[in-house]
């Protein structure tokens, strides 16, 4: 009896081998096909970063309510020096909104949303470009004539752990963008709204105003 | 007829296998497609895990594995190769749920909240869920799967066996 079994579970370690490389096989094609398929070649997330360690950073006890301000002030001093390692620089809340508001200062500011398409469809800061750096070949087009002109770039995404703003900053200095233009602002679009500034909904200069004050 | 005297009904086994397998099938081929249909969402969670430095290797997992499970998924459905299928699915879940579980291990020493309260997004293809709701799912996953490695419950399939067993005549030689 022992042979035929034997000989029963090596047909099924077979079969399993089979199955594995046919289906790697296939995963493989489909993803070349589909229209959506990832390019294998392109580095996604040239900041290299994990957002576990932010996240991890990040994290306070709730009851520990005297470190609260030291942890996430060291946070922000952990974030500002990883941007300057990479060439980049930060802009907090205020400072992003002094921009918006003052008609003196906002010539020359460009913002750039680096989130997906329904999220910036749905709400972005006012005139804001759309650049999802996932896809960065279907924005440059539009997105790089109107960087060059800007004296500074202000790069957003969802804010907390979402680091698409740096990987969008990173690709346009890549492609000739000096990085003493660009920012990246890390509150981004969350806190924006948290701070009940307006937003506009879908595309670019729709006048399309959303009121964040309710 | 109790539960324990139906599990001796060959006839009550052989449907509790197909529909196993047909649970199995769509689980995988949903959460797949899923992933599949948004495959830079799951790059961007494939990467938490630090599985892969490499962006090449990190593209060809997080491009590959969607697809992969939903072909799994297909073959179960259709009842081909069942049950080396079956053994693919649970070799691939308990690496996967180790990694879910010490990516839950370090979120919840992070955050200081009880084990269970642990929510986020392991790239699953289901959404952000609850750890231990997570791990529920994987091992009922898991547990199909090698429920399937008995080899009942022929019925409504293509083609159990991609490799046919020989028959009686040859076996009793």
């Amino acid at each position: 009896m022992a042979p035929i079994r034997r000989r029963a579970v090596g047909r099924i370690l077979l079969e399993t081998v089979l199955v594995a490389l046919t289906g790697i096989t296939f995963g493989f094609a489909a993803n070349q096909i589909s229209p959506r398929g990832l390019a294998l070649a392109r580095n996604y997330f040239p900041t290299g970063t994990n957002d576990l360690v932010r996240v991890a950073a990040n994290a306070v006890a709730p009851s520990d309510a005297t470190s609260t301000n030291s942890t996430a002030s060291s946070s922000a001093q952990q974030l500002a020096a990883q941007m300057k390692h990479e060439g980049l620089q930060v802009v907090d809340g205020h400072r992003v909104a002094q921009l918006f508001h003052d008609s003196h200062l906002k010539q020359g500011v460009v913002f750039i949303d680096a989130r997906a398409e329904p999220d910036y469809q749905e709400g972005h800061i006012p005139g804001a470009c759309e650049f999802d750096p996932y896809h960065p070949e279907k924005y440059f087009p539009n997105v790089l004539p109107v960087c060059r002109a800007a004296e500074q770039i202000i790069v957003y995404c969802n804010g907390g752990d979402c680091d698409d703003s740096e990987t969008a900053a990173l690709l346009l200095k890549d492609v000739g963008i000096p990085s003493q233009k660009l920012f990246v602002y890390k509150g981004g679009i969350a806190e924006w709204t948290t701070n009940r500034l307006p937003v506009e909904t879908g595309a670019r200069n729709s006048g399309n105003l959303r009121d964040t004050n309710q | 007829m109790n539960a324990g005297q139906s599990f001796r009904n060959p006839a009550i086994v052989d449907l509790f296998t197909v529909l196993a397998r047909w649970l199995l099938g769509a689980a995988f081929l949903y959460l797949g497609l899923n992933k599949a249909l948004h495959p830079v969402e799951f790059l961007k969670l494939t990467r938490q895990y630090d599985i892969a430095q490499d962006a090449l290797l990190l593209n060809l997992i997080a491009a590959t594995l969607p697809w992969f499970e939903a072909f799994c998924g297909l073959l179960l459905l259709a009842g081909v190769a069942v049950r080396g299928t079956a053994l693919t699915l649970a070799t691939i879940l308990v690496p996967f749920t180790f990694l879910v579980l010490h990516r839950a291990l370090l979120l919840h020493a992070a955050q200081h909240i009880p084990f269970c309260a642990v929510s986020f997004d392991c790239g699953c293809g289901a959404g952000e869920e609850f750890i231990c709701r997570k791990l529920m799912e994987n091992f009922v996953l898991f547990a199909l799967s090698v429920w399937l490695l008995a080899g009942r419950g022929h019925q409504c399939s293509l083609r159990y066996h991609l490799i046919p067993p020989p028959p009686p005549q040859a076996l009793s030689r």
